[in-house]
């Protein structure tokens, strides 16, 4: 599992989090952290994913449906229940998971992988459609305002707020929510599960021969996938308190999050985190151009698909890599 | 032992019109190892994959130890006992030596650090010690068989699928891949069925043998009776003498 997570993932991630610990406090300009807390979001959304593109080795394309019923459940409940935001992202997440489970029961049946890549984006078209015709509950593409932000806590005098217009706070939240979710699936995918899901990705068969319940194992995935990327719909929601169907669940979100996997490092754990760093900054940096901003940006992603094909992650090792090593002969048995 | 450790009856596979085997009916006996032959297109993988649960039969029954196990899938198959190897290795390759073994290991449900210390028994006795650390992918043919003999063998299997054991495998290494095989059975009473192409292999290595030629059983008895049968000589090894 190495090439997966690299020599002291823990290590990588304590890195990261003393790098986010400071931001809240150095008085950066609002943008900035606004830009960062997306990133954030998107980087749990990317690794959730990655769970079944990546290490399952499943090509799911319809992810973005889980970012969606993560952030309808979430803010549809938080808005006409009252429920607090910090008892609803909860139930976004498990909404999602269920969502998940139920559209891997017919990815069981399907072995060709293009196959599986049209089920899951029709399924995403389908939650678009629903969300988007709801049109009493969601106001369909007209957007759904007034999502409430997470309450406020109280530290001593001070009260930390969330929500758009309050970037410190947000970005706090963005960034334990980025530490718990990696930390968790590290604690997760480290043990039997990643041993398993590998196994299934490299040679299904053989692992089906070796004892391993293929069934049991691919609604695990899909169910915690679909929760993690469920969950970080939640937070986008109640972020920027306002939705709509295109946004969330439309075709610019699945080739946004998708190059972040692919240019980040498909199957590496670390991979869709660089990818979403790197993506989510030049979108923005590229914001001057325009309506030539896209264009640019998929340019960008060829670019890079072609000089680094396994992705950012996948930089390191090579480079890093002796020559002694990289051309050791193959011994005989 | 068991003359019936494993059975098939009348086992039929069809992939739309093409029959891959044919009302075969073969018993298999506990302890014994037992060739399966037969030209390319014969039916032997197809055979191996109705039993290992990898292709489901069209008609006919599969008893493994006197249990019903046609409808079974392949990892019930593999807790009830039954192992294999593929023709064209199937490593995981994403992952080290050690945690292909530790596979099957967690699957059974041995914790992560209990599978980790075990799987070293088993890459000990395929002789991968010392790659027992370095991805599964950089590993050479014969490697990558030991690799799946180690694997199978963490299973605890009663009974031992191999097929094309030495196929793809340079001939200097195969007497030292047969000697694991030979261990399988004496160390561990493992029973045995083998695919393979080469007779003289197989003359080394099997008790009994099954030949097969278009999904049907033509010939069977002592593998020294069925090399030497004359249909056999004929069909498989291209035989002169015995075609004229």
């Amino acid at each position: 599992m190495l090439e997966v997570f690299g020599r002291r993932p823990y290590l990588v991630l304590l890195v990261m989090a003393l790098l986010l610990a400071p931001v809240p406090f150095l008085q950066l300009n609002d943008y900035i952290v606004h830009v960062l807390t997306l990133f954030l979001i998107f980087a749990v959304f990317a690794t959730g994913w990655n769970i079944t593109l990546g290490l399952l080795g499943l090509k799911t394309l319809g992810h973005h449906a889980f970012f969606a019923i993560g952030a309808y459940a979430s803010a549809l409940v938080s808005h006409y229940f009252g429920v607090s935001p910090w008892i609803t992202m909860w139930l976004g997440a498990l909404i999602a998971a269920v969502a998940g489970i139920i559209i891997g029961f017919p990815i069981l049946r399907i072995r060709s992988m293009p196959h599986v890549a049209i089920v899951t984006l029709a399924f995403a078209e389908i939650v678009r459609l629903v969300f988007a015709n709801l049109k009493d509950i969601t106001r369909g593409e007209l957007g759904f305002w007034g999502i409430p932000p997470f309450n406020p806590i109280g530290i001593g005098d001070t009260a930390i707020r969330f929500g758009l217009g309050n970037a410190a706070g947000s970005f706090a939240l963005a960034a334990v929510l980025f530490v718990g979710v990696h930390l968790i699936l590290l604690l997760l995918l480290r043990g039997r599960c990643g041993l398993t899901f590998l196994a299934i990705r490299d040679a299904e068969a053989a692992a089906e021969s070796l004892g391993v319940r293929l069934a049991a194992w691919k609604l695990f995935a899909f169910g915690i996938s679909a929760a993690v990327v469920g969950l970080s719909g939640a937070v986008y929601a109640h972020y920027l308190m306002i939705l709509t169907p295109t946004s969330v669940a439309g075709p610019e979100m699945l080739i946004s999050l998708l190059a972040m996997i692919i240019v980040g490092g498909v199957g590496r754990f670390f991979g869709p985190i660089y990818g979403a760093l790197l993506l989510t900054a030049t979108s923005e940096l590229l914001r001057d151009f325009g309506d030539y901003r896209m264009l640019l940006y998929g340019a960008l992603i060829i670019v890079f698909v072609f000089i680094a094909p396994a992705g950012i992650a996948g930089l390191k090792p090579r480079l890093g890599r002796k020559p002694a090593e990289a051309t050791k002969p193959v011994e005989a048995v | 032992m068991h003359r019936n450790f494993l059975k098939t009856d009348q086992l039929t596979v069809a992939f739309g019109g093409i029959v891959a085997l044919s009302n075969v009916t073969l018993s298999i006996a506990e302890g014994r190892t037992t060739a399966i032959l037969g030209p390319n297109g014969a039916g032997k993988t197809t055979l191996f994959n109705a039993i290992a649960g990898a292709v489901r039969p069209t008609g006919g029954r599969v008893f493994f130890q006197g249990a019903d196990i046609t409808k079974a899938s392949p990892s019930r198959r593999c807790h009830s006992g039954i192992a294999r190897t593929f023709q064209i290795t199937q490593p995981f390759s994403g992952l080290s030596v050690r945690e292909n073994v530790m596979v099957p290991l967690a699957a059974g449900g041995m914790s992560m650090k209990q599978a980790r210390e075990e799987a070293s028994t088993y890459i000990d006795f395929v002789g991968l010690n010392a790659k027992a650390e370095d991805p599964a992918r950089v590993l050479s043919t014969g490697q990558r068989k030991r690799l799946e003999l180690a694997r199978a063998l963490s299973t605890h299997p009663k009974l031992l699928l191999l097929d094309e054991v030495t196929g793809g495998v340079d001939r200097p290494s195969i007497p030292e891949l047969l000697n694991v095989i030979r261990r399988l059975r004496e160390e561990r009473n493992i029973t045995i069925v083998v695919v393979e192409h080469n007779m003289e292999v197989l003359l080394g290595l099997a008790d009994d043998a099954f030949f097969l030629n278009r999904g049907e059983v033509i010939v069977e008895g002592s593998i020294a009776e069925v090399a030497d049968h004359e249909t056999v000589r004929r069909i498989y090894l291209g035989d002169a003498d015995a075609a004229a």
